[in-house]
């Protein structure tokens, strides 16, 4: 009960599917009141879950959700003070734009205290209640997820709690209708909020997206909801439009003095609106914080990756406050263990271009692309791609030196749990280049239902893809690595020299560097010494794969 | 302009095919001779005559009273089974639709047999009596028409945006509110074009009418007769009674007007401009 000023909070929550999949995996965390909270991911990484499950159109399988400090976890989204604006903002076609925005005050009830002729409150018996513990004690009783135990808990709480309801009468109260008059008020002022003030008689399919974009925002804020929840709501808008909605949101934001959750897979969207961001893959949180702490403190090279542009190595530290990469000792401000094998993020406008020789290290202009404020360059240094945005110019092929400021550098744990390659891409064979080598993953993962029609990549909707170029995001398991003693056999697709070796308990897990410079992780039981050459087999269907662009920029 | 002539041509053709035997028959509903062929001369006396003909109005009135019936009830069940099934998971929804199928393109004689079979069955071993009566008959009616309504109403559901229920929901909507608020009004158009289908499918209905019917409705202690029914029964032992000329006119007409008013209701894109009160 100490944390007062949580509007809603989410305590290990996890949804599964029926099909056994694991959308959200123990998810917790907390908004407070009046904060502007974005879940930001790829799409399929349980941020529209969530949002689902605080609207109340599904259920947790485990957890709990307290609005207030009272759990609402089963509670249907109509008994919720929570309201939403929906993808393709789901307006009701045969209501003008008026009725769509009175649509909820038109159901709202107002509960009136019950009294008795002497003014003295009537008491009866609380029978709605009774009947939401009665339907929550049947739904625990059919959730699958629980353990034995922790269904036995929570039904002997229900239990007690319907007993407590059936035996205690509380005061009664009779519900009433909102007047004409305050539906109208309430209208009109939320109209006003909008900008839609002249529309109100206009039939919703003779609005423009931006406009119907607006009564849906209208129609959830009429309701004055504690928390409004909004999933992608500026994604059928085009750039210009989707820039002035996220000003005039964060405007409204503030005026309203509402808790918004925000889901979007737009980064910039997040960064430009969010008090707090909450950056999501696979079900998990990767990372919460404020906008500009995530993006100058990414936690791991997912969310470094996610998060803006950004050059990703790998590094070791060989001295205190002293990084390698790129062949270079760098000097920088974070402190890790000496020998630790690291991540480390250099933003791309961090990078400055200086004459050759006069930075730290050389490289080679490979390629300028004019992005408006700046030019985005790639430098290439030794056998690595460095991406740096300034506004001054150079000529493609010039010889520059670069400099790297050691606040510019932020160092990594590195995470263990997968093997993340960034810099995959797709050949025109359909095979995945991983450390310039061809594997012949399943690429029809990347669209939704893909497969193969005429040798052409076909989704479920009959749109044709053509991946070739497409830069992609692959992901190994550790345990999908395989060691291969014989680096002269075919099984070798990759050789590599053991840098580092560590013991846990039961078995190795080792890092294996490529000449160029790619670390691959991998478990084995067997034993094997520092700089050994090993090569590794990973077998493609292990490989899992997302596109760094939208989907749609491959379709023909 | 050769593609053009032959494809207005065959387009008359085909109107010319289908409109020719209504305009004959409305031209000798305005003679009194029994045999058609004949021409008496102009007169109303079919019309007189039909409206005096008991057994004529009986049957239009049996016809009439089922179709009504049978097609509210196939509308309900159809609607709310396409509702249902829309919102059931994948495999349910496609098990339930393939079933749906099967009434649609299976023969209505097998149908009709099917029905009676199962009638006979139940009477025989669950009333103990016979139990044919306006309650088989609607049932027959039920059973080929619902299929169509679905048919009718799961376009308008593919249309709809999906999320437009859990917006009802979210917007204070109990379930059943929100079926009703937002749901059916969405997809009236559907439901609609269904019922009047069904209206039509159980007018002109013989086969499954002729074999699951019982006594009944305006009929009393005898078998309901109903329009189709009873042309069948009369042309057996003779000409067909000319007062049905008359009647099929007027039946003709009616629908023609019905066509046309939903016609116009469809095209005239009505906006009432509700009268907002200002304070």
């Amino acid at each position: 009960m100490e944390n007062k000023n949580y509007i809603i909070e989410l305590k290990n929550v996890s949804k599964i599917f029926e099909d056994e999949t694991i959308a959200v995996d123990n998810f917790s965390f907390y908004v407070r009141k009046g904060e502007f909270v974005t879940f930001l991911g790829p799409s399929g990484c349980g941020k529209s879950t969530t949002l689902r499950m605080i609207a109340g159109f599904d259920f947790p399988s485990k957890g709990e959700i307290l609005l207030n400090n009272k759990d609402i976890s089963n509670l249907p989204p109509n008994k919720r003070p929570i309201n939403m604006v929906f993808q393709r903002y789901a307006l009701f076609p045969h209501l003008d734009v008026y009725d769509n925005i009175a649509f909820g005050l038109k159901l709202k009830r107002i509960p009136v205290p019950l009294k008795d002729e002497n003014g003295n409150p009537i008491l009866k018996l609380d029978k709605n209640k009774i009947k939401e513990l009665k339907r929550e004690i049947s739904l625990t009783k059919k959730n699958k997820h629980l353990s034995s135990e922790e269904k036995e808990t929570k039904l002997n709480e229900l239990e007690e709690a319907l007993k407590v309801a059936k035996e205690n009468e509380v005061q009664a109260y009779k519900y009433k209708k909102l007047s004409v008059r305050e539906i109208d008020e309430k209208v009109a002022r939320a109209l006003k909020i909008v900008d839609l003030e002249a529309l109100e008689d206009r039939d919703i399919s003779t609005l423009s997206g931006g406009q119907q974009q607006r009564v849906a925002i209208a129609r959830a804020i009429v309701n004055e909801p504690e928390i409004l929840l909004l999933d992608e709501p500026l994604g059928a808008l085009d750039l210009k439009m989707r820039k002035d909605m996220q000003l005039e949101l964060k405007e409204m934001h503030t005026k309203l003095g509402i808790t918004f959750i925000y889901v979007t897979h737009d980064q910039e969207e997040a960064l430009t609106m969010s008090d707090t961001i909450v950056v999501m893959k696979d079900g998990v949180i990767q990372q919460i914080g404020k906008p500009k702490d995530i993006y100058d403190e990414p936690k791991n090279a997912f969310v470094a990756d996610f998060i803006g542009e950004s050059n990703i190595y790998n590094a070791t530290m060989i001295k205190e406050k002293k990084v390698r990469f790129l062949d270079y000792n760098f000097p920088c401000v974070d402190e890790f263990q000496v020998n630790e094998k690291v991540d480390v993020v250099v933003r791309p406008e961090d990078i400055l271009i200086k004459n050759k020789g006069e930075g730290m290290i050389n490289g080679v202009i490979q390629s300028k692309i004019f992005k408006g404020v700046n030019y985005q360059y790639i430098v290439l240094v030794g056998k690595n791609e460095v991406m740096v945005k300034t506004t001054k110019e150079y000529n493609e092929k010039e010889e520059v030196g670069l400099e790297i400021e050691p606040e510019s550098i932020h160092i990594m744990k590195k995470d263990f749990t997968t093997n993340i390659y960034t810099d995959a891409w797709i050949n025109k064979e359909n095979e995945v280049m991983i450390d310039e080598k061809p594997f012949k993953c399943n690429i029809l993962q990347l669209v939704e239902g893909g497969k193969f029609v005429d040798g052409e990549i076909v989704d479920k909707k009959n749109k044709k893809y053509d991946f070739n170029d497409a830069d992609v995001v692959a992901e190994v398991a550790l345990d999908k690595i395989e060691i291969i003693d014989d680096i002269e056999s075919e099984d070798a697709l990759i050789v590599g020299e053991i840098v580092d070796s560590v013991y846990k308990g039961d078995h190795y897990q080792y890092i294996i560097r490529t000449d160029s410079e790619e670390d691959f992780v991998c478990v084995s039981n067997y034993s094997y010494n520092l700089f050994d050459k090993v090569g590794i087999n990973i077998k493609p269907e292990d490989i899992k794969l997302r596109l760094k662009k939208e989907v749609n920029n491959y379709e023909i | 302009m050769v593609k053009k002539i032959f494809g207005y041509s065959y387009l008359y053709l085909i109107l010319l095919l289908s409109y020719i035997p209504i305009l004959v028959l409305i031209v000798f509903s305005f003679t009194n001779a029994t045999y058609i062929g004949e021409w008496n001369g102009f007169s109303f006396k079919l019309y007189a005559d039909l409206f005096q003909s008991e057994e004529i109005i009986i049957a239009l009135g049996n016809t009439v009273i089922i179709a009504i019936i049978s097609a509210l009830v196939s509308t309900l069940l159809g609607s709310l089974g396409a509702i249902g099934a829309f919102y059931s998971k994948k495999r349910n929804r496609a098990i339930l639709e393939s079933l749906n199928q099967i009434p649609v393109v299976n023969a209505e004689i097998v149908m009709a047999l099917s029905l009676v079979v199962m009638f006979v069955a139940v009477g025989s071993y669950v009333f103990h009596e016979q139990i044919f009566s306006f309650w088989t008959l609607l049932f027959g009616h039920v059973v080929i028409s619902a299929p169509f309504v679905y048919l009718n109403v799961k376009p308008r559901l593919q249309q709809m945006d999906p999320s437009l229920y859990e917006a009802a929901l979210d917007l204070g909507c109990s379930p059943r509110k929100a079926l009703n608020r937002v749901l059916i009004p969405q997809l009236m158009p559907g439901i609609m074009s269904g019922f009047v289908l069904a209206i039509t499918l159980s007018l002109d209905d013989f086969i499954v009418t002729a074999f699951t019917r019982g006594p009944g409705l305006l009929s009393g202690e005898n078998n309901i007769e109903t329009l189709s029914t009873l042309v069948q029964a009369k042309i057996k032992k003779g000409p067909i009674p000319p007062e049905l000329r008359a009647l099929t006119t007027i039946i003709f007409l009616v629908v023609l007007i019905a066509v046309i008013l939903i016609t116009i209701y469809n095209n005239k894109h009505k906006k009432v401009n509700k009268k907002r009160r200002t304070y």
